[in-house]
């Protein structure tokens, strides 16, 4: 008797095991393991059927303002080392700073419209709740033509290096077949931010990337951080912000213009969980060939480019051209393909991560 | 649980940092050395008469060819198009010699060294999907607990070429916080001895590939069985070679990392749970081909309480014997969707 429950334990173990192997290889390929589930029982059906039918109520009934503001905490779990502070607070400390901060309490503070608390719904991601997809992907090499970007001591150029990687990310993401690929330049041009920008929306991009190369006057060690758009959350990183806008060319009204969109908290989500996995597998992969790379995690500052494109965007400083280690690295072919590679990883882990993917509301 | 279908193959396969091998639901069995190499040039493929080489062949040949290791350090790195290439090459060699017939469909479970699933695991999937009808990618040595019923207070200690990878099971798939790599392995091993021997006879000619040889002959941990004597040429003259301390020496550099990870990982655990685990470790991979490493790991063990350790029968076929397991015992339906 007691070998027959022992081998239906054993069994049930099994069964258990399996079923995790395939889940986990069904997140690789970017499905959701909740496929499996089609033939769940009538009872769970109509459970689900359930919730969902109140999450509806409870938006009509106006309930839903009652929900918490976007989860700050999640925030900490990435690699950030920022103070906590929620999302509004660091949002007018940062109009404070471009002296701007009556319009933007107004908004913030005023009624906060439906639409608006709608989106603050903490649970889920919003691009898996409306089931968006990614179509096009626009990398953005940083600097090219007459902004070379920062120079490493050898004469190594910051946009030579960005368009190679960018260059080689391309080729990585079309040959996946499933996105078309776009870039904001494909030579040594120059183009400014504001073109960027516009090319994003001329090109419906669904996901913008821009790669850029770090540079550390004073100190030679080699640091990997990724940014989106955001306050920024300490004195070098409005530095760093004022270097890479350097060619912005905007007005002082189209930039109040755009300023306003801060509020859409769907890009906010989605480009800080884009951040996180670029950053993750950048540093993670990098280590093991470098043991001495930082990781100054994924944080969050004011550059233009970022604020300007609607969809999901992030700016990844994958190396850094003061240490001359990394410039002759860096010089190395395959150093540009590794890294090519590790953002590849991180665009399709998020992709993959969000189960459902992500098209982005355009304007 | 088996669920068998008439024309699907059932393949498991390990590709190894350094061996692969596979082993079919219709008998067959093959092995072949990690390496892939192509002509340099038209030249060499005239004299090869092949466009590719695989293992042995490929190595005894490696001045004709562009050798490519490609899962070296346990990741798909340097030179990334022709790593991916060369785990193509791999793979669809090793599905080859299961020989399916043309009407059968192939379902595989691939086992790869921890890091690579943990980095490269969707380049893995791409690099073999192309031949094979249906995929799972799991860790070797999940492949090789799965394979010897050791799916409950287990540890699998997977000892190969460039990584050495520690896996605990606990009744559930491991997680990434149970499983953990460190790469000084067996490649380790290789550079150890062939910078002592250079030392100790700087006269002598020693290549990497011979020392491999040596390492995987002779090579032992703790008391050993007698003399190690090699004969190598100097000047000429076939000259005999003492070469046992360095052996030694070289070998058991690598268990003090093993001993450190082992003790750290099952500390993580519940005292009750740690007991369990301690009397229930394999040693698994090449590296547990070591003679008396079975013996040390133990005992150095044993300063942290009562354990057994154990190892398997057949480190070159534990790992794809446990991947064709899975494959065997994967519900029908959920293969469908991979």
């Amino acid at each position: 008797m007691i070998s027959v429950f022992s081998r239906k334990r054993d069994i049930k173990l099994r069964k258990n095991i399996l079923k995790g192997v395939y889940e986990d290889n069904l997140r690789i390929i970017g499905k959701a393991p909740r496929l499996i589930r089609k033939r769940a029982t009538f009872s769970f059906k109509k459970t689900a059927l359930l919730a969902s039918v109140l999450l509806l109520a409870l938006i009509l009934n106006g309930t839903y303002l009652d929900f918490p503001l976007i989860n700050e905490n999640e925030m900490a779990a990435s690699y950030s080392k920022k103070a906590k502070s929620n999302t509004s607070e660091d949002y007018s400390a940062f109009l404070s700073m471009l002296e701007q901060k009556s319009t933007y309490a107004n908004k913030e503070s005023g009624a906060l419209s439906d639409y608006k608390a709608f989106l603050n719904i903490s649970q889920t991601s919003l691009s898996k709740l409306f089931g968006l997809k990614v179509k096009t992907i626009m990398i953005d090499p940083g600097h090219g033509g007459s902004f070379s970007g920062a120079i490493g001591k050898m004469g190594t150029k910051e946009k030579e290096i960005t368009l190679d990687i960018a260059r080689r990310l391309q080729k990585r993401l079309k040959r996946n077949g499933r996105f078309n690929v776009v870039m904001t330049r494909e030579r040594d041009s120059t183009v400014t931010l504001k073109e960027r920008v516009e090319l994003a929306h001329s090109e419906k991009a669904d996901l913008f990337i821009s790669i850029h190369v770090n540079y550390l006057p004073s100190n030679p060690m080699n640091i990997i951080e990724t940014y989106f758009f955001g306050p920024p959350s300490d004195e070098k990183t409005l530095r760093l912000a004022e270097h890479e806008n350097e060619a912005a060319q905007y007005g002082l009204n189209e930039f109040k213009e755009i300023i306003e969109k801060i509020g859409n908290t769907l890009k906010y989500q989605e480009s800080r969980q884009l951040a996180s996995a670029i950053q993750k597998n950048l540093y993670l992969n990098i280590k093991k060939e470098d043991i001495s790379v930082r990781d100054y995690g994924v944080k969050r500052a004011p550059f233009l480019v970022l604020l300007g494109v609607d969809v999901p965007a992030v700016l990844t400083e994958v190396s850094c051209l003061s240490n001359t280690h990394e410039e002759i690295k860096l010089n190395d072919p395959s150093h540009r393909e590794n890294i090519a590679y590790y953002i590849e990883a991180g665009i399709l882990d998020y992709l993959n991560k969000g189960e459902a993917i992500y098209e982005a509301k355009r304007r | 649980m088996k669920q068998k279908e008439d024309n699907v193959l059932y393949v498991g396969i390990d590709l190894g940092t350094s061996r692969s091998s596979v082993c079919s639901g219709n008998g067959k069995r093959e092995w072949i050395e990690s390496y892939v190499g192509w002509p340099k040039d038209f030249i060499s493929q005239k004299v090869l008469g092949k466009k590719v080489l695989f293992g042995e062949e490929a190595l005894n040949n490696r001045l004709s060819l562009d050798l490519c290791r490609p899962l070296e350090r346990g990741v798909i790195k340097e030179g990334i198009e022709k790593s991916e290439e060369a785990v193509r090459e791999i793979i669809k060699y090793l599905v080859q010699s299961s020989k399916p017939s043309s009407e059968q469909k192939i379902h595989a479970v691939v086992g790869v060294p921890a890091d690579t699933l943990k980095t490269n695991k969707l380049a893995i999937r791409m690099a073999v999907a192309e031949f094979v009808h249906s995929l799972l990618v799991v860790s070797e040595p999940f492949a090789v607990a799965y394979g010897l019923d050791l799916l409950n207070n287990s540890m699998v200690i997977d000892i190969g070429a460039g990584t050495i990878d520690f896996c605990i099971m606990h009744g559930s798939i491991p997680t990434e916080e149970d499983q953990k790599t460190i790469l000084t392995a067996g490649d380790y091993i290789d550079e150890q001895l062939f910078s002592y021997l250079n030392e100790k006879y700087p006269n002598s000619y020693f290549n990497k590939n011979m020392v491999r040889k040596y390492k995987e002959q002779y090579s032992f941990v703790g008391p050993g069985k007698g003399e190690i004597q090699v004969e190598i040429p100097v000047e000429g003259k076939p000259v005999m070679h003492d070469i046992t301390n360095e052996v030694k020496r070289a070998c058991e550099s690598i268990l003090p990392p093993i001993i450190e990870t082992t003790t750290e990982m099952i500390a993580r655990f519940d005292p009750e749970f740690q007991v369990k685990i301690k009397n229930n470790i394999v040693l698994a991979g090449g590296g547990s081909l070591i003679s008396g490493i079975r013996e040390y790991i133990q005992n150095a063990l044993k300063e942290y309480g009562q354990c057994k350790v154990t190892k398997v029968d057949d480190p070159l076929f534990a790992g794809s014997d446990g991947a064709l397991k899975l494959a065997q015992d994967m519900p029908a339906k959920y293969w469908e969707t991979l």
